[in-house]
């Protein structure tokens, strides 16, 4: 996913993160929760970016909605550390049927299910709400894993041929519903998919695969009025004021045992466009104890919450985290412009890692200096790259000029342009004052390795439209990424393959890429989940091998709540807190 | 009486040619900008050309400049379509165009924040334009005194504070550690719908922006009174042996009151454009705020309205500083 925008997480976060709860004495466990009264969400934010399930695609996002509205096929367990990534039946009466090498999946919805209006939820259902995922024209921002691994043809401009329930011409229904079986009963659904796909079931635990009553599905519009499958239902919703939500009378408790022991608050409102400040002064007062944040802490007011540190001060124990996010921050390496290894490499040693994390807040807040694209917290997936033990947090400029030598013999042209004062190195950024100010440390410390870098400040509102054109894509590009599940089949391919949906690195022409994608593939039909892991480490140690990517920091967040709520923990894969565990004490 | 009618009706022909302009300077600008608003409208991780395309023939930008211009003028009267089958959406005239990003036609997006942007811009004007007058008058008139000292350091700070800290504090002390005003709620609630929750949400917003105006109208008051009083025939009136109030109130002031309408009314306007700032501190849904949205989204249709219907009122409210003066004044019809 998208740095800050799109995707949820769905890794196994950090041990430290697990530490921290302990240590803070928090509970995951809705046992002894009270029931009744109102939960208040705040933010700054002008609305929800979703909330249509179709379209929701943060963890944040997910999390919260799937906590308290949208049910879908599986979900994940409601648990603390580990074990909230295990993947448990939701609307299915299993985590799903797998045949056909992995290629057909299978799932039987439960009895009892309904939407708020009471009508049962049916096959028909989760079908309709999966066919507006192609409508990619109307249901924007949304996951695409429907559309690329459905078994639909694809048309001869690359999209498919199947476009979705609102298209009138041109559109092969016939297709779709070949993809997409109903049983008889209209109970059994059954996916037929282009690939083999072992983790299919985690897959579905996106909204995406939820149901939609095509009645009432107007378009676009249907992200202000989402029919409810869950414990609670919309009473209003309005941007840039406050969204309400109350019991839904026609959830059955019965159908739905992953939030039959949760859902306890009687109300829950969000108030939206509340300014950052102000927000932060709220819960630094604690005026309102039933109240949570649904934004990150202004870095300015962290200290006032932890110490030195990162730890949580005595007055705030209890009601703030200070954890790692789902996000890997990096610099994508665009190969085409940087064809020459010894340059990338030249430019990752003379990186100033202390400088740039003292900017962001340090490491306590910041994060830690990435080696790869993987977490570490991604278990099985994730092993220490090696080849650069030579550089520590200081960049080692000895080595990178080193490098530069080597590249003024290997490469004299791209050397000319990287170390000539009119043109150099071109760095995508989004403008903002922070990345103003990196870009000082950034000019300083390649200056050093004689490298000269010139920066694209981009407005943050329209970056990746930019630099997601190859036209207008500079030598660099800023980014950040979380895993969509615990698995790195949703990092690797996607960032560094022709088939990913994230590949800025412009790799494909390059000589080492063939083998990538070869040894990528293969991985991605790998049965045995731990030989997977190795497998993608492996593909991990390559990118860093090639230098795909200038890696940046393994990212953390920090929460805040009121004194009056119990059950928060973070729930680890969705990066986000135990919305649906969340209690008034 | 016709003579005024037919300088009226001049007026507003005038006024709807400068607003035709406007409208093509705004869309020109935008034909111009280096952003494609098709990839914009496509979702913030979109790179499927596919997509891109589809949304662009959906949304019209696959059309020419001078056509997406007349199909904007026409939706102005005719209303228009957007999308098929279960996802078509209709924005009646006048059509401002969609906004896919607040899923809404413009023209209700408008209609929801112009009369929260009204009742701030009233009220903060009401208290400023009493404050202001009031603070200015006794300041001339005690010239020097100590009033007129600390209206001085009530102008310096009123000018020197920026809106968002003076709402920031006014938030931060009056209803988070103070507790004498509720949090606000969110959103608006209209003044005909509880009259109690409009106060409680507006009292403080109007103070905010009151502060910086009042100031400014302070000083500016105290110069035109005591700059009035040295007049001849302010003079001339104390010799006639007239009380000060009835100079200050019926020559002093009266003379000064001219230049004071002009500046409310275009301080009113500038406002109806939007009090950014004062909007996104105390979470008020205006003008100001949707086109700050709009801008930091690149939600084309909704620029394009904001800037229109800002162009809109302070042409209009120079419309009507002239019809006042035309009343006042005759000399101005011809």
């Amino acid at each position: 996913m998208l740095k800050g925008n799109k995707k949820a997480l769905k890794n196994t976060l950090a041990t430290l993160a697990v530490a921290a709860l302990a240590t803070a004495g928090l509970t995951g466990c809705s046992a002894g929760a009270n029931v009744g009264g109102t939960l208040t969400y705040v933010t700054y934010q002008d609305a929800w970016t979703h909330a249509d399930p179709q379209r929701n695609y943060t963890g944040r996002d997910i999390a919260w909605f799937g906590s308290y509205m949208h049910r879908t096929l599986t979900a994940y367990d409601r648990a603390e550390g580990a074990a909230g990534s295990a993947v448990v039946p939701d609307l299915a009466t299993d985590t799903g049927t797998a045949s056909n090498d992995n290629k057909t999946w299978e799932f039987t919805l439960r009895d009892g299910v309904s939407f708020e209006d009471g009508t049962p939820i049916t096959c028909e259902d989760i079908k309709y709400g999966v066919s507006r995922t192609f409508a990619t024209d109307v249901i924007t921002d949304g996951p695409g894993y429907a559309i690329s691994m459905l078994d639909i043809p694809k048309g001869a401009d690359g999209t498919s041929v199947y476009k979705g329930p609102y298209a009138t011409e041109g559109n092969d229904t016939a297709a779709f519903d070949k993809a997409i079986v109903c049983s008889n009963e209209n109970k059994t659904i059954t996916f037929n998919l282009s690939r083999s796909v072992g983790d299919f079931n985690y897959t579905t635990t996106y909204l995406s695969f939820g149901p939609v009553p095509k009645a009432a599905d107007n378009g676009d519009q249907y992200d202000l009025n989402p029919v409810s499958s869950g414990p609670y239902k919309i009473e209003s919703y309005k941007a840039k004021d406050s969204m309400v939500l109350v019991r839904n009378e026609n959830w059955n408790k019965d159908s739905d045992p992953l939030r039959a022991s949760r859902a306890n608050p009687d109300k829950i409102v969000v108030k939206f466009g509340v300014a950052e400040e102000v927000r932060d002064q709220l819960f630094l007062t604690d005026s309102d104890p039933n109240s949570m944040s649904l934004d990150a802490i202004l870095p300015t007011n962290l200290p006032s919450i932890f110490d030195d540190a990162g730890e949580v001060l005595p007055e705030f124990a209890g009601r703030a985290i200070n954890v790692y996010d789902p996000y890997v921050r990096f610099a994508f390496v665009n190969v085409k412009k940087l064809n020459c290894l010894p340059v990338r490499q030249a430019i990752y040693y003379a990186k100033d890692f202390d400088g740039l994390i003292t900017l962001a807040g340090g490491q306590t807040f910041n994060g830690d200096p990435a080696d790869g694209a993987i977490k570490p917290l991604m278990g099985l997936d994730y092993k220490k790259t090696t080849g650069y033990e030579d550089i520590g947090t200081s960049p080692n400029i000895e080595k990178a000029v080193a490098l530069m030598e080597q590249a003024k013999t290997e490469c004299p042209e791209l050397h000319a342009r990287v170390t000539d004062k009119n043109r150099g190195i071109v760095y995508d950024i989004a403008d903002s004052e922070t990345n103003k100010k990196s870009a000082a440390i950034w000019i300083d410390s390649l200056a050093k390795a004689g490298m000269v870098i010139k920066f694209n400040f981009i407005e943050a509102g329209s970056y990746y439209s930019i630099v997601m054109d190859p036209t207008k894509q500079s030598d660099l590009s800023a980014a950040g990424w979380a895993p969509d599940w615990a698995n790195a089949s949703t990092v690797i391919p996607e960032l560094f393959t022709t088939a990913g949906g994230f590949n800025l690195t412009q790799n494909a022409d390059d000589p080492t890429y063939a083998e990538f994608e070869k040894l990528s593939n293969a991985a991605l039909v790998e049965p045995d989940r731990k030989k997977q892991g190795e497998q993608w480490a492996a593909l991990n140690q390559y990118v860093m091998d090639q230098m795909w990517i200038i890696p940046g920091t393994f990212s953390k967040t920090q929460e805040i709540w009121g004194s009056g709520l119990g059950g928060v923990y973070f729930w680890e894969p969705q990066g986000a807190p135990s919305f649906g565990d969340i209690f008034l004490k | 009486m016709s003579g005024l009618l037919a300088y009226v009706s001049r007026r507003l022909s005038i006024t709807f040619l400068i607003l035709l302009a406007v409208s093509f300077a705004v869309y020109l600008i935008f034909a111009l900008l280096p952003f494609d608003p098709a990839s914009l409208t496509c979702g913030k991780n979109c790179n499927d050309p596919g997509i891109i395309e589809a949304n662009r023939i959906r949304l019209g930008y696959d059309k020419p400049f001078y056509e997406q211009y007349w199909v904007f003028l026409v939706g102005l009267f005719a209303g228009r379509n957007y999308g098929e089958g279960a996802a078509a959406i209709h924005c009646a005239a006048p059509s401002f165009g969609y906004s896919f990003q607040q899923h809404a036609c413009v023209t209700d997006l408008l209609s929801d924040a112009l009369p929260v942007t009204l009742a701030l811009a009233i009220g903060a004007l009401v208290l400023w334009l009493t404050i202001g007058i009031g603070l200015g008058v006794l300041s001339a008139r005690f010239r020097g005194r100590v009033l007129d000292t600390a209206s001085t350091v009530f102008v310096l700070i009123g000018t020197s504070l920026p809106t968002f800290l003076t709402g920031l504090m006014l938030i931060i002390f009056v209803v988070i550690k103070w507790k004498l005003l509720p949090f606000p709620a969110g959103g608006y609630t209209s003044p005909f719908e509880n009259p109690l929750v409009w106060l409680n949400t507006m009292i403080l917003p109007w103070i905010t922006l009151a502060f910086a105006y009042a100031a400014l109208y302070t000083r500016f008051v105290r110069s035109q009174v005591i700059e009035t009083s040295t007049e001849d025939y302010i003079r001339t009136a104390r010799a006639k042996g007239l009380g000060e109030g009835v100079i200050l109130g019926k020559h002093t002031l009266r003379a000064a009151l001219a230049p004071i309408a002009t500046m409310a009314g275009l301080d009113f306007a500038g406002l109806m454009g939007g009090a950014i700032l004062t909007e996104a501190v105390f979470n008020l849904p205006g003008l100001g705020r949707l086109s700050l949205g709009a801008v930091l989204d690149y939600d084309l249709p909704i620029i394009v309205a904001t800037t229109l219907l800002a162009a809109a009122i302070v042409v209009l409210m120079n419309l009507v500083l002239d019809l006042v003066y035309a009343f006042i004044d005759p000399r101005v019809r011809v």
